[in-house]
């Protein structure tokens, strides 16, 4: 018995570190929650990655799920490919990639494939930045997270509004509005800030995320006229890249504007 | 103030094979939800609620992306 998205890591990466878990399963590799029923990987952007990727995939049957193609054309421009397989108890896994995660400097990115990265797995830090998404349930995951950063780091990444009043006092140089107001002494300004945050914090991913999908919406709806046999790996990759040369922009701000 | 409940954070308690264990049954129940689940969870398609396989309107395909999601 394994967690299936924890053995597909392993599968990925044992010729070298390609892929890195982020999101819900992070979260239950660092034993915070179980909460996702889907699997996400930060991807090495090369074309040998991608290979691998896709022949790992299509040894479990998997096939394409709405999304762009597995290809450094497009992992570049900050898309996201997306897939689907049945494990040997028939249980649909969604695996997911992408290789330019939101909120994340190509210098950070490139070091979650260093050596010094002990588990193929984001550490605390740039998860609680990854999940700054317009989900809300998201923010609830981000303030567990910060209790495992050093002091300073939890002051300013978390979402909990006693745990900013308890060590703003300590960390004066802290300019975060949140911490001058539990300074101030004021708990009522603390979760407004906080509140303020956090939808600033949304309304920036759904902006982004908007742009995406405006660039998208020709490619998804000529998406729709595959059959689904005709999205299975190793043959549905060539298919979708020809779909995506003609009618998805490898760059969406500049299409999408 | 706790941000998530004492059954979720429970799991730092438990050793690796409790833990698979747990996942793997939590799995398998939430399995039960595919056909509510929202089309995208992750990746930059995430803000697309609603997305329709036309070929989903044939009765005899098997349930896909066809729904209309409160959550991811």
């Amino acid at each position: 018995m394994e967690n299936v998205f924890l053995a597909l890591t392993e599968e990925l990466n044992r010729a070298g570190r390609i892929a890195v878990l982020g999101s819900g399963q992070a979260v239950v590799w660092h034993r915070l929650a179980i909460m996702s029923k889907d699997g996400d990987w930060i991807l090495r952007e090369s074309a040998e990655a991608c290979r691998h990727v896709l022949s790992v995939l299509a040894g479990h049957g998997a096939r394409y799920r709405p999304g762009a193609p597995l290809d450094p054309r497009w992992l570049a421009g900050g898309w996201s490919s997306h897939f689907e397989f049945s494990d040997e108890r028939q249980r649909r896994v969604r695996c997911d990639f992408f290789s330019r995660p939101p909120r994340l400097s190509r210098a950070e990115i490139a070091a979650l494939f260093s050596a010094a990265q002990a588990a193929p797995v984001v550490d605390a830090e740039t998860l609680i930045r990854m999940k700054q998404t317009q989900r809300a349930k998201d923010y609830a995951v981000i303030g567990e997270l910060a209790r495992r950063l050093p002091p300073d780091r939890e002051l300013a990444l978390t979402t909990d509004p006693d745990r900013i009043l308890a060590l703003a006092p300590d960390l004066p140089e802290s300019t975060r509005p949140a911490a001058k107001a539990a300074r101030a002494g004021d708990r009522r300004a603390v979760v407004r800030a906080l509140a303020d945050e956090v939808d600033e914090l949304q309304q920036r991913d759904r902006a982004r995320l908007a742009q995406f999908e405006r660039a998208a919406e020709p490619y998804l709806a000529a998406f729709r006229s595959f059959d689904r046999p005709e999205l299975e790996l190793p043959d549905g990759h060539a298919h979708l890249v020809e779909l995506a040369e003609r009618l998805l922009p490898i760059h969406p701000r500049e299409e999408g504007s | 103030m706790k941000l998530l409940s004492d059954d979720d954070l429970d799991l730092a308690g438990m050793s690796d094979e409790e833990l698979a264990a747990a996942w793997d049954l939590w799995f398998d129940l939430a399995q039960a939800t595919n056909d509510f689940d929202p089309p995208w969870t992750h990746g930059v398609f995430a803000g697309i609620r609603e997305w329709r396989w036309e070929r989903d309107a044939d009765p005899s395909r098997e349930p896909g992306e066809a729904r209309v999601a409160a959550d991811g």
